[in-house]
């Protein structure tokens, strides 16, 4: 090809970018502006018209069936106070808080288990690590079809090989007080991009360091403690931050889960304890055409994520300075 | 490390198989359950190959996804979703790289600050956008049609950005040089920019197929018909009709998760770096 008569070239322009031929100006404009219109039409019909219509609509009784009229706040206060009109709305918020605080730690503790051995073997790490990350590109629909079959009361995988043990069989899903531990489960099934960065951020760990510290005469426990853990915090704050940003939301397996029997009656689980958020949002949205009510949750969930989002900002500068 | 000796990894061989294990073992529940006789399947002693029942014999039989294929619709939604994959990964893929190209490299009134506006629309849950895209959808005529699967989600801010950073790291001289020679901005995009980021054109390209042959939420809101389904959602659909018969939702799974995981085997290496390139840079 062309590049490498052209790569010969720079030492002549000593100055690239600077240099421009007279006239090429305002055609680059053109060809800038024509470059990302397609992205820029799709940003203002498919992102910002959507985000600014749902602010909007969250301040009306907007139905479906009739024209959106303005009632203010009110839906906000509805959501918040009246536990008439939406009596799982906090019921869904305490699911998805004790969702995110058992599903995220033990993502990560799974994660981090799951690196730390991977980077101590050099034969077969890498058939581990893809094993190990096989549940991650698997679609949320066929997680949750796999798993109702796994934690099936009767034939499931999973109470047979409780059963080896002596534990006797659950009924998971259909237990409220397990219903969060089994998708909790779930989700540490899932943890392979977790462990794959902080497989990264252990690989950036200089061997100086850990040599020294063998020298030194510190343990494993010592060196996991003293250099693994603050070496790896950047690591553990980024993926507990977009973890918990994400487990807020938890919404497909949910779904799936939870549909199975009776086709549209989806209902969030035995007395709503896998209800979370975002599937509360939907069943507003999509099953009671309540879209004033729905835009008003999605703004608080916004909300709420934008002061986490904040606060690790916060914490990040801190952490620098 | 090499005087840690092999017998003092053999405990971390065993942790490992154990994790390995557990990651696994639900795919070959699925693959085994989809290739029994539906009287097999519903035993007191859970088999991990597909067995006769009574003689514990080899039986395995292909009844199963022929019946999902034909009579459960997923034959069609398989097709749909390489239809979608086909259409919406690459158009994307151009939407995304002519507007990171831009972003990178040709200087015009505004730009930056247009780059700002654009990261700061993607800390807008999806869910919020969720119920006005459908509006906007219904709006150009698109709901319950291939195109409303499609154009939707057309552009990606992230893979933008992701393309913006690599584009911006490309030696510029490459590209002075071709244009002193007379090469136009189009003519350096297509001849030097796309053939020396093959890499992560990858990258990118590979999580967006994972990403959209897997969705389930924009199809489930967007189409009523069954006959545009794509496999994921006639993939719930047939969990929820035939919630009593594992045999079939299991052969369904299956279908669904076999051309993500052949393309995982042949990608790894390539989606291994792109997560933790992606996933440090952020």
């Amino acid at each position: 090809m062309a590049s490498p008569v052209l790569a010969d070239k720079p030492a002549v322009t000593p100055l690239p970018g600077r240099r421009r031929r007279p006239g090429s100006g305002r055609r680059d404009h053109v060809i800038g502006w024509l470059l990302i219109a397609p992205a820029v039409i799709y940003f203002v019909i498919f992102l910002l018209y959507p985000a600014l219509a749902a602010l909007y609509y969250s301040f009306t009784d907007w139905n479906l069936r009739s024209a959106p009229n303005w009632v203010g706040p009110a839906n906000y206060f509805d959501l918040l106070f009246d536990d008439v009109r939406y009596p799982h709305f906090w019921k869904s918020i305490r699911v998805t808080l004790q969702y995110t605080l058992i599903a995220v730690p033990l993502t990560l503790v799974t994660a981090l288990a799951q690196a730390l051995l991977i980077n101590t073997i050099r034969r077969g790490s890498n058939l581990f690590r893809l094993l190990l990350f096989l549940p991650v590109v698997t679609a949320e629909a066929a997680v949750g079809a796999i798993w109702r079959w796994l934690y099936d009361p009767q034939y499931g995988l999973v109470n047979s090989f409780l059963g080896l043990f002596g534990i006797p069989g659950q009924n998971w899903l259909n237990t409220p007080e397990l219903v969060i531990p089994a998708l909790s489960f779930i989700a540490a099934w899932q943890c392979g991009i977790s462990m794959i960065i902080y497989l990264a951020g252990l690989k950036g760990i200089p061997d100086s360091i850990r040599e020294a510290a063998i020298i030194d005469g510190a343990g494993p426990v010592q060196r996991f403690r003293r250099i693994v853990v603050p070496m790896l915090r950047p690591t553990t704050f980024y993926l507990l931050v977009t973890g918990v940003i994400a487990a807020l939301q938890v919404f497909g397996l949910v779904y799936v889960i939870f549909s199975g029997g009776g086709g549209r009656s989806v209902t969030g689980g035995p007395e709503q304890s896998g209800l979370t958020y975002v599937l509360h949002l939907y069943l507003f949205a999509f099953r009671y055409d309540a879209m004033g009510a729905a835009c008003a949750m999605s703004f608080i969930l916004f909300l709420f994520i934008m002061i986490i989002t904040a606060l690790q900002f916060r914490f990040v500068k801190q952490e620098a300075s | 490390m090499r005087t840690a000796g092999k017998a003092r990894l053999a405990p971390v061989y065993i942790a490992l198989v154990l994790l390995a294990a557990i990651s696994v073992i639900p795919f070959l529940w699925m693959l085994a359950t989809s290739f029994k006789h539906g009287s097999d399947v519903y035993t007191k002693v859970p088999s991990l190959l597909p067995l006769d029942r009574k003689t514990g014999e080899w039986s395995p039989t292909l009844e199963n996804y022929e019946h999902v294929l034909q009579v459960g619709g997923l034959g069609q939604a398989f097709l749909n979703s390489v239809w979608v994959c086909l259409i919406l990964v690459p158009g994307k893929l151009l939407v995304d790289a002519l507007a990171a190209y831009a972003f990178a490299r040709i200087p015009f009134p505004g730009r930056d600050k247009l780059f700002v506006v654009l990261l700061a629309g993607m800390m807008v849950p999806t869910i919020t956008l969720l119920v006005p895209r459908i509006h906007v959808t219904q709006a150009l005529g698109m709901f319950d049609s291939g195109w409303g699967l499609i154009l939707p989600n057309v552009a990606s801010v992230l893979d933008i950005f992701l393309l913006r950073q690599f584009f911006m790291s490309l030696p510029g001289e490459l590209e002075e040089a071709a244009r002193i020679d007379g090469a136009g901005r189009m003519q350096i995009f297509w001849r030097i920019i796309i053939p020396l980021s093959k890499p992560v054109l990858a990258v990118v390209t590979i999580t967006s197929f994972i990403f959209h042959w897997n969705d389930l939420v924009w199809p489930l809101v967007v189409l009523n018909d069954p006959e545009l389904y794509t496999l994921p959602l006639a993939l719930q659909q047939l969990a929820s009709s035939e919630s009593g018969r594992a045999y079939y939702i299991m052969a369904g799974a299956a279908l669904a998760v076999i051309p993500v995981i052949v393309v995982l085997l042949i990608f790894q290496r390539r989606i291994m770096q792109g997560i933790a390139f992606t996933g440090l840079k952020s």
